[in-house]
């Protein structure tokens, strides 16, 4: 975003500047409070509802049990150690498959994009591929690769790698043609187009499916630590669930929220830096 | 049809009986061209103007070896065209220079793609980029600069390759009339700096007797080919802006527009499909 630069050349104009920017704050301000009114709605709301009924408390949880149980989490640990070490136990997994099913994609995808005859040799195995649902790949894996992080890791290449492949391949075919003509002309071989061409073009689809993929990056370690594990949030999720302990699940779950949205605020920076080239977007609603 | 023959041994560009078909969705396949014969000489300007849709585009890519001949043959320096041909230069008429990388990367780009040392490609580039003007703009991205900027990356993008034959297609037929004129008159003088053969594909008529030694009319399309050749011997140098005002321009104009008149009509008349009922 560019922010205005207030030169004031003249005082009227300094203090037309002045009230501009004092009227954003003031919608700022009322942006947060309403936001903030929202959340004290809904969270006093569950509180107010549940808390009197012991039968409801362990069905849903109380936002005031979901922070006990999130505070002795992190001063005395949890069942099956220290809660920082299921936390990176998930991580690691989404983490080591997004990267390995993101490389993998981009890889495949524009090798499938600009080499005909692989394109027509594996779209339809591709095709087939991505019609089954995958997440039931994951007992294959626990049954093939044991509880370790091996079967996760697999787990969330699979699932993170359809959405990043099928980007980079459309991306890859939608370059500009007199791109590719004209750095020819200017003396590029097949793979400098590939790599100076195409690849950064084909950079605007593939950042788009990142931030969809890494949600499923999250999803495949945790599925998978359901499926069968020794540690992680997905275990300790199974856990609470198995004993009644509504607010476990939920405590485990503003963690895996926090987690994606740090993801999600790294994976906007690369964008930035990497589509830096780009004009500014038409300005609107973040989200 | 006749025996090949083949062209001067100095020509630049020797076309012989080019023909280009492309393939459609129905049966028959569209006849860009048929039976085209051009010749350039080395340092020679050609504009060629035809009325639109009549293959001058199909011309340069073919010249350029982005598209190979459906029959007859193209020489370059007297080599066949085959794949990109060396020693070639190329504007499109839309933007063609990288939208994400900056003009001093864009204009090295060439010499980078060709081997040359990062450093060397680099100070090459700097001068180039001073020769069109945009001296403090190297660090620039193409969105940040104007259409007459982004053309200017787009020549030195080019001419920093020295190629022995540029080819230009409706380069500057996105900008407005008074920046056209300009870039006008700058291509001129940088043509005079290397003196490359140019191909200078334009619907302007005006525009193609200011700039070229040539001006070669194109037929209506489908099927193209050559209708008439024009020496223009107007003095050089030339300031694109006032030459059209002189008595010899006059001249030069009329005669070829009588040439181009009827292609321009006929081709009016298919694309609106009036041509029977009106009779115009």
């Amino acid at each position: 975003m560019t922010t205005e630069v207030d030169s004031p050349a003249s005082p009227a104009a300094g203090a037309a500047a002045v009230a501009r920017r004092s009227r954003r704050r003031t919608h700022a301000v009322l942006v947060h409070t309403v936001q903030a009114a929202v959340l004290v709605v809904l969270l006093g709301g569950w509180q107010l509802l549940v808390q009197g009924d012991q039968h409801a408390i362990v069905l849903y949880g109380l936002p005031s049990g979901i922070f006990d149980r999130l505070r002795s989490w992190v001063t005395e640990g949890t069942a099956l150690g220290s809660l920082g070490s299921q936390i990176w136990t998930t991580i690691e997994e989404a983490l080591i498959g997004f990267a390995i099913g993101t490389v993998l994609g981009i890889v495949c995808g524009i090798a499938l994009g600009r080499i005909r005859f692989l394109s027509e040799v594996f779209g339809p195995f591709i095709k087939v591929l991505n019609a089954i649902p995958r997440i039931v790949l994951g007992s294959v894996f626990v049954l093939a690769f044991g509880l370790g992080l091996e079967s996760k890791i697999l787990l969330v290449i699979v699932l993170v790698f359809f959405g990043v492949f099928f980007n980079a391949f459309q991306g890859t075919r939608e370059v500009d043609r007199t791109f590719i003509a004209n750095a020819s002309i200017l003396g590029a071989s097949r793979w400098q187009v590939t790599r100076q061409v195409v690849l950064p073009s084909a950079f605007t689809w593939i950042i788009a499916s990142l931030h969809v993929s890494f949600g499923f990056a999250l999803i495949g370690a945790i599925v998978g630590e359901f499926l069968g594990g020794y540690a992680g949030l997905g275990v300790l999720i199974k856990n609470a669930q198995g004993t009644f302990d509504a607010s476990g699940v939920w405590a485990a779950m503003v963690i895996m929220g926090v987690v994606a949205l740090i993801a999600e605020w790294l994976i906007t920076r690369l964008e930035r830096r990497l589509l830096r080239w780009r004009p500014a977007q038409l300005s609107g609603p973040d989200l | 049809m006749h025996a090949p023959r083949s062209g001067p041994p100095g020509a630049a560009i020797a076309m012989r009986d080019v023909t280009k078909q492309f393939a459609t969705e129905g049966p028959e396949p569209y006849t860009a061209l048929r039976d085209l014969d051009l010749e350039v000489a080395p340092g020679e300007f050609c504009a060629v103007v035809g009325p639109t849709g009549c293959g001058k585009s199909t011309t340069l890519t073919l010249v350029a070896g982005l598209e190979q001949p459906s029959a007859g043959t193209v020489r370059v320096h007297g080599a066949d065209v085959s794949g990109i041909t060396p020693g070639v230069g190329f504007m499109f008429q839309t933007d063609a220079i990288l939208p994400w990388k900056t003009v001093l990367d864009n204009v090295s780009a060439g010499p980078r793609f060709r081997g040359v040392a990062k450093g060397a490609a680099v100070s090459g580039a700097r001068d180039w980029i001073r020769r069109v003007g945009l001296s403090g703009f190297e660090d620039r991205y193409p969105h940040q600069l104007s259409g007459g900027m982004r053309k200017r990356v787009a020549l030195a993008q080019n001419l920093i390759n020295e190629p022995r034959i540029l080819l230009m297609d409706e380069p500057f037929s996105a900008l407005d009339v008074q920046t056209r004129a300009k870039m006008s008159d700058e291509l001129l003088s940088l043509w005079e700096l290397t003196r490359p053969a140019v191909v200078f594909v334009t619907h302007d008529l005006e525009e193609a007797i200011a700039l070229a030694d040539t001006v070669v009319v194109l037929t209506a399309g489908p099927a193209a080919t050559i209708k008439a050749r024009f020496a223009i011997d107007l003095p050089r140098p030339r300031v694109v802006q006032e030459i059209r005002f002189e008595r010899r321009f006059v001249d030069l104009y009329q005669q070829i527009w009588d040439a181009l008149r009827t292609e321009v009509d006929l081709a009016y008349a298919q694309t609106t499909r009036i041509s029977g009922e009106a009779g115009a």
